[in-house]
């Protein structure tokens, strides 16, 4: 019959596919724009310990790493042997959950018969959990609006209703909260109806075997891949834009034979705004970091995650505790895996991509043209860095994932209208492969009530950096009315200068991806190619890259041949 | 009476099937097709074909033809020099994308270069609001000088895509009359005609993928029908489009991009039309060549939709890799590369299949031309279910060596197996992951396949056919005559028709009954005219209307089908149809959430044109000619070995006739592979219905 080896790869390939249907059902589901088409979300399987077997292809790379951590907090509460089939399991808290209020974890038990065979997982991001709402100006968690301490959504197929009405109390569209906490529910059951047919389907009692069996092949081959990079304590720091002054991330990464221990002493501490980091994000970016440059074609499960350890100070803003104020934690979180891949970059450079322009992130609230109240977070997303052979991505996301929805979309749902969404020239940082171009939007308040906005922005002090002589791409920047206004802010604390009114234009310059190599080493016929498609301009190919170009017969000459300055 | 011929140009071969109803007679060629210009390869084979019939092409009253000229453009980058002509401020859409990765951890992903390069996107002023008002007005004399500068650049085919048009087509429209009056050579695709749907990346993806096709294919359709009436063609010439339908040659010539599917959906559309000539209403079709591997289903007899494809994938086959199509097409599942895909072990000594495919280039191990990687194919061959002796007839014998040292060096080494263990990994790995794109899809569809009848068809299909549809748990599995050629056929059973949507955000709370009406009658005018001038008249034609709704809030929608609504209240049965079929669906679905409906849909189509495969019997030789040609060594799983079984003529079993597995029953371009307990029986249209063995 079957060789051991085949029937594994196909129970495994089938738990992917069942993840991935879990998905499906998710979004189609969903009542949020940010769940169903920005993919702010997670699906995964877990075995009857709470262990990590298998992740849904499209999943925010954050919710993949803190989703088994919640799950192990959330067995802690309820043991196995209290839980019953039709339980469902939920907590938003920000140290257990994803870092903030604003995404929820529920889990349920899988139950084969009377016994406890597995766990189906989803997070989501909530369309409000109250509070402030969405944004980064909060001082303390307090303040951010509801927070739900592991508890049971429902109880042997009943869900809690009290949860639920207080739920409904505490937030801003209850119907849609609590209908994406509906379809929390429907995509774990879909997960447990699937897992079930599958050890129907091979006669499986428990799902203990090919758990150890998958774990345990994903964990050989990232150690070696760990045992590939030379051993060593590697030190990096990068700087970003705080409040008052730059936030710094210290990073020390040590691979010792095949395990790797990252550690953030020296990292600033936490600050009276909601860009806090709660450890368990931080643990989940490290764990996401090291995943690309070692098995990044293969499946994740528990075993990735063994060879990684990750400490922080208490109390930095990496490893922020209560009552810190986490909503947009990932503003800082963010930065986690470039600290780590830049520490890195000494050893293992072509692995890599230098740093990118990352995402934005503004949270606009007011009304439409016909005067009906919208709330919409809109996305967009800088250059990629340039990888050690190619050039870096246009307005590529990184290291988040979130896909953005069209102008054509925003502006029918909002009261906004987009002047322009357009390549920015010359922001992809130059290189011997240039860092992706990040872009230009401008967005204009056409209702007659003024608009809300929360930024989560970065990049606008420090700029993405370069690798191996590549040149850092352009720095983020954001206006009001031609007037720089904070990355971070929520412009309607400061009425006359941040609140977009009616006729307004806000201007967002997305930050452009690093390079990698020497600029002066990029080929002359590639420097006019980018200059004849508009990425550079004539200027910058001669002040950065040392070509003049012939902009009638596109030719080009190098009259620089070493760095200047 | 009517002699009408099929056309499907393939990778490899053109097929050809014409049927005669004068003479009660259906036939079947084979011929290479001929990559430069396929226009050679269909004539040719085309002329051959009716030499062999005796009948001249005067005597043909219509053609039919599937091309997969379209998707081999888009994949190869074959087509025009293209330019954009954009709304000012977002010629850019298309490189800026969703920005979403579609691998999260591989830092090494690339995108398709864009159809149309930077320097060939140019600007117009110009601006709608979502509602359709005009912000500010087109000027006609800068899209003068845009598109001078764009020719002087060698561009010699434009596409038009400006924001909101879905909602107000005028200005695109304006530019096209335009163009037309001042530019007459040039070719233009405006997004309103090709794609009228929100979402400016996707629709501008699809109208450039029409402008860099059109030349191409206006041209081979100029050549081919020119070379078909310098035959004496008097006939009607149609082309199948992806959603299954047929148009006419100056409609494709108009929407190219619509032919992106034309070839595998004929496959689609046949096997719908066996499962109705045998009663089974849900089936699903699986179709496995040389390259492709394409699934279907059908469900109550009807084919499932979808208005946006994917096609070319950039980087390692990923999904979201690819360019997106907004084009209505029969919903074809990617079910894998067919009988070329090459197996692997990964860096979990796991066992892979694909997605990297062998091609017909070298191709798999076994034929020979130095391919070295084994595949389905060779493992297939090592496993005695393909005859190397009699692949293709016999007229291209395969390398068994060849295809064991591929398995070996490949598979069986790195896994510290034995070559046969090897092998069947290979075939079982390429069952299941088919298995699973078909579980896959279902889930999405809402439909569970457990009991539906599957049809197998394509070279490689019924070598397959039951290994996948075990692991379905389908009831039965069906392998029409002439499997080989299976989707020539369904260029024959499609009627005349054509599809249109419109995109439209309206709160069904909002939408009145007369509103409603006039919104299909609108839709309903636009399909009749092009029936009209595919020179049907009214009477011929039917209309279904259907609309795409969901709850007020959500993203995705579910269609229903809006014919026969209550003339009372259509708002609101409209409503409950939508509720029910959600429920169907989800399981449960909100209360008192409101509703709003997002696309309108008309699909019109003319009277279908029956065919009758027992007309097949003069091709098929007599029952009582020993069909049992001897026996072969096949590998069971069930036994554990490989075991002596009794090999069939499959042109020589008649209708009522039984085989039963272990068994392998060969035809010139496949075999079935039944194994112990499997039953066939031959039934009057020569379809091998095959009773699984109860598991």
């Amino acid at each position: 019959m079957l060789d051991d080896e085949v029937t594994l790869t196909m129970q495994w390939d089938r738990l992917v596919s069942i993840v991935d249907e879990i998905f499906l059902s998710l979004i189609r589901t969903s009542f949020s724009t940010i769940v169903r088409e920005a993919y702010d979300l997670c699906c995964c399987i877990f075995d009857r310990q709470g262990l990590l077997l298998a992740q849904a292809t499209q999943s925010a790379p954050s919710f993949i790493g803190t989703l088994p951590q919640t799950m192990q907090h959330l067995l802690r509460r309820f043991p196995p042997e209290t839980l019953h089939p039709g339980d469902a399991l939920i907590t938003n808290d920000p140290w257990l959950g994803t870092g903030h209020l604003y995404d929820v974890s529920v889990i349920c038990p899988v139950f084969r018969g009377d016994e406890l065979v597995a766990f189906t997982g989803t997070v989501t991001h909530l369309p409000d959990i109250g509070g402030l709402g969405f944004s980064a100006v909060a001082r303390e968690v307090y303040e951010e609006g509801l927070r739900i301490p592991p508890m049971k959504l429902a109880e042997a197929g009943r869900l809690n209703e009290t949860l639920l009405h207080l739920i409904r109390e505490n937030v801003r569209v209850p119907e849609q909260t609590l209908g994406d906490l509906h379809a929390n529910l429907a995509a774990n059951q879909t997960g447990a109806r699937l897992l079930l047919a599958l050890m129907e389907e091979y006669d499986l009692k428990r799902l203990d075997a090919l758990s150890a069996a998958l774990r345990t092949r994903s964990e050989a081959a990232m150690r070696q891949e760990i045992r590939r990079i030379p051993d060593g304590r590697y030190r990096h720091q990068l700087q970003l834009e705080g409040f008052d002054s730059a936030i710094t991330i210290a990073c020390c990464v040590e691979v010792r034979g095949d395990e790797v221990f990252i550690d953030f002493a020296g990292t600033s501490p936490t600050v009276p705004a909601g860009v806090n980091v709660p450890f368990c994000y931080t643990y989940a970016f490290c764990a996401y970091a090291i995943k690309c440059l070692t098995t990044p074609e293969l499946p994740n499960n528990d075993g990735s995650l063994r060879p990684v350890h990750v400490t922080a100070p208490p109390g930095c803003i990496l490893n922020a505790t209560p009552p810190a104020a986490t909503g947009g934690r990932h503003a800082v979180g963010h930065f986690v895996p470039f600290a780590v891949w830049g520490a890195l970059a000494q050893v293992v450079p072509e692995r890599l991509a230098a740093e990118t322009g990352m995402m934005n992130l503004l949270n606009f609230t007011g009304r439409d043209l016909r005067g009906r109240p919208f709330a919409n977070i809109c996305f967009s997303a800088g250059g990629f860095g340039a990888r050690a052979t190619k050039d870096g991505l246009h307005t590529t996301m990184g290291p988040s994932n979130v896909a953005v929805t069209s102008v054509e979309a925003l502006e029918s749902t909002t009261g906004i209208l987009v002047g322009c969404k357009e390549l920015r020239q010359d922001s992809g940082g130059p290189g011997q492969f240039r860092g992706g171009l990040g872009q230009r939007l401008t967005f204009q308040n056409r209702s007659a009530w003024p608009i809300t906005v929360a930024c989560f922005g970065n990049r606008t002090a420090f700029p993405a950096a370069g690798y191996l002589g590549g040149k850092p791409g352009a720095r983020r920047e954001i206006r009001i009315e031609g007037k720089l206004v904070h990355p971070k802010g929520r412009h309607l604390l400061y009425p006359g200068e941040q609140l977009l009114l009616p006729g307004q234009t806000l201007t967002l310059l997305d930050a452009g991806g690093g390079g990698f190599g020497d600029p002066l080493a990029r080929p002359v016929e590639a420097v006019v190619a980018d200059v004849r498609a508009g990425y550079v301009s004539p200027e910058a190919a001669l002040r950065d890259y040392g070509v003049e170009v012939d902009t009638t017969r596109w030719q080009g000459r190098r009259v620089a041949t070493r760095p200047q300055g | 009476m009517s002699i009408r011929v099929g056309i499907d140009v393939g990778g490899t071969f053109t097929d050809f099937v014409l049927l005669d109803r004068r003479r009660g007679r259906l036939a079947k060629e084979k011929y290479p097709t001929t990559p430069q210009d396929p226009a050679v390869g269909v004539l040719t084979g085309l002329e051959l074909l009716l030499q062999r019939q005796g009948l001249s092409l005067q005597e043909v009253t219509q053609v039919v033809h599937g091309t997969t000229l379209v998707a081999n453009a888009l994949i190869e980058r074959k087509g025009a020099r293209v330019g954009l002509l954009a709304t000012a401020g977002f010629r850019d859409a298309l490189e800026i994308r969703r920005e979403v990765r579609f691998d999260m951890y591989d830092l090494g992903i690339e995108f398709p270069e864009p159809l149309v390069p930077r320097h060939l996107r140019r600007e117009v002023q110009e601006r709608l609001n979502p509602y359709g008002e005009v912000l500010q007005a087109l000027d006609l004399e800068q899209v003068r000088e845009q598109v001078l500068a764009l020719q002087a650049e060698g561009v010699i085919s434009l596409a038009v895509v400006l924001l909101h048009s879905y909602v107000n087509p005028t200005h695109e429209q304006r530019i096209k009359a335009f163009l037309h009056q001042h530019f007459p050579h040039l070719y233009v695709s405006i997004s309103s005609e090709i794609a009228p749907t929100m979402g400016e990346y996707e629709r501008t993806s699809t109208t450039v993928a029409n402008a860099y096709v059109q030349p191409l294919v206006e041209q081979y359709l100029r050549h081919l029908q020119e070379g078909l009436q310098a035959r004496g063609f008097q006939g009607d010439f149609f082309l199948m489009s992806s959603a299954g339908g047929t148009m006419t040659a100056e409609t494709a010539a108009q929407y190219p991009v619509l032919l992106l599917e034309s070839g595998p959906v004929a496959g689609a559309l046949m096997s719908q039309y066996l499962g109705r000539l045998a009663g089974v209403p849900n089936l699903l079709a699986f179709d496995m060549g040389g390259t492709t591997a394409k699934g279907c289903v059908i469900r109550g007899g009807a084919l499932r939709k979808a208005y946006s494809i994917e096609v070319a994938r950039a980087y390692r086959y990923k999904k979201g890799s690819g360019l997106p199509l907004l084009i209505p097409a029969v919903e074809l599942i990617e079910i894998g590369a067919g009988g070329g895909s090459i197996a692997s072990v990964d860096a979990l000594r796991r066992l892979r299949v694909g997605p990297e495919s062998a091609g017909a280039d070298p191709g798999p191990a076994c034929y020979g031309r130095g391919g070295t990687r084994p595949t389905v194919t060779d493992a297939n061959v090592l496993l005695g279910y393909i005859n190397p002796e009699f692949f293709l007839g016999g007229e291209m014998p395969l390398d068994v060596e060849a295809a064991r040292q591929a398995v070996q060096r490949g598979v069986a080494a790195p896994l510290g197996i034995g070559v046969t263990e090897a092998a069947l990994g290979i075939h079982e790995v390429a069952n299941e992951h088919m298995a699973q794109a078909f579980r896959l899809h279902a889930a999405e569809a809402g439909v569970d396949i457990r009991g539906h009848d599957l049809v197998a068809f394509g070279g490689a299909g019924p070598v397959h056919a039951l290994g996948v549809a075990r692991r379905l748990a389908v009831r039965r599995i069906l392998v029409p005559w002439g499997a080989g050629v299976f989707s020539a056929f369904g260029l024959l059973i499609s009627p005349l028709g054509f599809d249109v949507a419109q995109t439209a955000l309206t709160p069904l709370g909002e939408l009145s009954a007369d509103a409603l009406e006039a919104r299909f009658a609108a839709l309903e005018g636009r399909v009749l005219d092009m029936l009209r001038r595919a020179r049907l008249a009214p009477h011929e034609v039917t209309l279904a209307r259907a609309a795409d709704l969901r709850y007020q809030g959500q993203g995705y929608t579910v269609e229903v089908p809006a014919d026969g609504l209550d003339a009372t209240d259509p708002v609101r049965e409209l409503e409950r149809r939508f509720v029910q079929a959600y429920t169907r669906l989800y399981g449960v679905a909100p209360r008192d959430a409101p509703l709003e409906g997002v696309h309108w849909k008309v699909t019109g189509s003319g009277p279908a044109e029956p065919l009758d495969l027992r007309l097949a019997r003069e091709e098929a030789p007599v029952a009582g000619a020993p069909a049992l040609k001897g026996y072969r060594d096949v590998y069971l799983p069930e036994a554990g070995g490989f075991r002596p079984c009794p090999l069939y003529d499959r042109a020589r079993l008649a209708p009522g006739e039984t085989v039963v597995g272990p068994a392998v029953v060969e035809e010139r371009e496949s075999s079935l592979v039944l194994f112990t307990g499997d039953v066939a029986r031959v039934d009057a249209h020569f379809t091998l219905v095959v009773t699984p063995r109860a598991s």
